[in-house]
């Protein structure tokens, strides 16, 4: 074979992976220097410039693709080492949830297709329609998020190319950002008046026909509780609040997270999920159905949010126990 | 302890890409095509892979640092490079951080020999 048209093909494979506007000025230059190097081979060796000589110079030259990226300057990192495994974890466990939510409903509940006779009611007829439903559908989950992170990446590029046109020194990094335990204290204490105020209104809700008798009627009567939850269920919720309010004192004095107050706190999240759980199954909150379920619906999303609360401070709260006990630990 | 067969022939590549820059910009103060090049750096002693050396000579110029042209003297035509102003700027910069740093390992690693008599 002409060892011109092997380099011909080589080039050709080479620039159909860069750019079109590099294309024809590095196929030029990268087919010449290419003749050269075979020629310069062949002399070396005492050889003919022939088929064989040109294909050991291109398998050291390297594969076309792996060639086209040295051409390039250096890419962006789109998800950083120290996030793939976290990353991985979101991806793969949305997943999860995804179909072990959906897949019960598709197997228990009502058949999913209607017309459609045969083996719609059979466990294979269910699982094919969950399948090709929100079985597959799933990986929605995996591509909104590769989206959102492709999107933050280069905005902190464009940020950081901005930035760099005019400031002399590199913005400071936020403290929390390296010390994430890290309390910002007027924040916090903002945090806490709000709360405070939040769980007045909460607890002055089943006196509100006293304290704001102007209201009409029908909302009084929307937001009256269940007497039986309002014995039975609702208590708790103060010495729940009270320990979190205590706990949440102690971090603001110290100034920052501990193992020991990010440990007490994932276990008060988890109190409040029995609680909440225990508010939303065991019996009606309001007087009235359309004021309870749209409750409950609320409830359950503060659940999901607590949940998640709980699981980050739990973690914490282990990697500093093994923080703590690798320090002290003889070398 | 380092596996001769494996890790340090990619030990030594990764030092002598750290001084790949600076070797190519050093020989460019004369205009040179892509594989005048790589035979007088072999030719020094420092030989560099032409899948490796031609793609660093365009991004050079792509950052600036390299100047080229085309030219066709008695054979076929060849791009030819050499240092732009921005790029002689860097050759001075670079050669005298290099100066200090063979100064910095020469101590580091005499301190080590003495250490080991």
């Amino acid at each position: 074979m002409d060892p011109n048209a092997i380099i011909d093909s080589y080039v050709g494979d080479v620039v159909r992976h860069l750019p079109r506007r590099q294309r024809t000025d590095v196929a030029r230059e990268l087919r010449s220097l290419l003749r050269e190097e075979v020629a310069g081979r062949a002399a070396d060796g005492g050889r003919p410039v022939d088929a064989d000589v040109t294909m050991e110079l291109l398998a050291a030259f390297g594969r076309p693709a792996d060639v086209a990226d040295r051409y390039r300057p250096a890419g962006f990192t789109v998800i950083r080492p120290s996030d793939a495994p976290r990353f991985t974890w979101f991806a793969l466990g949305g997943i999860a949830v995804i179909w072990l939510i959906t897949l019960p409903a598709a197997l228990l509940g009502v058949p999913p297709v209607v017309g459609w006779e045969y083996g719609a009611d059979a466990w294979w007829g269910r699982l094919t329609v969950w399948w090709f439903g929100p079985g597959l559908g799933a990986f929605w989950w995996p591509g909104v998020l590769i989206t959102f992170t492709l999107l933050s990446v280069l905005a902190t590029r464009r940020r950081e190319s901005v930035t760099t046109a005019w400031a002399p020194t590199p913005a400071p990094v936020p403290r929390n950002a390296i010390d994430r335990d890290l309390v910002n204290r007027p924040l916090g204490v903002l945090f806490l008046a709000l709360a405070l105020l939040g769980a007045s209104a909460l607890l002055a809700l089943p006196w509100l026909g006293s304290w704001a008798p102007d209201l009409p009627e029908p909302v009084l009567a929307a937001l009256a509780l269940d007497p039986e939850f309002l014995q039975w269920r609702a208590p708790w919720l103060l010495l729940l609040w009270a320990a979190e309010l205590a706990l949440f004192i102690a971090v603001l004095l110290t100034g920052r997270w501990g193992p020991i107050t990010q440990a007490v706190r994932g276990a008060l999240d988890l109190v409040f999920i029995a609680l909440l759980l225990w508010w939303v199954l065991g019996g009606p909150i309001f007087a009235t159905a359309a004021a309870d379920e749209t409750t409950k619906f609320i409830l359950v999303a503060f659940v999901i949010a607590i949940a998640v609360d709980a699981v980050v401070a739990l973690r914490r709260a282990a990697t500093g126990r093994r923080l703590v006990r690798t320090a002290a630990a003889p070398l | 302890m380092v596996d001769d067969a494996g890790q340090l022939p990619k030990l030594e590549q990764d030092l002598r890409k750290g001084v790949l820059v600076l070797s190519a910009l050093s020989r460019l103060r004369t205009p040179q095509y892509g594989y005048s090049l790589r035979q007088e750096l072999a030719r020094h002693g420092m030989p560099i892979e032409e899948g490796t050396l031609y793609p660093l000579l365009r991004r050079l110029e792509g950052q600036g640092l390299l100047e080229s042209h085309w030219q066709a003297d008695d054979g076929p035509p060849r791009r030819y490079y050499r240092l732009s102003p921005q790029g002689a700027e860097a050759y001075r910069e670079l050669t005298s951080a290099w100066g200090s740093l063979v100064s910095v390992m020469d101590v580091l690693l005499n301190e080590n020999d003495h250490e080991e008599e």
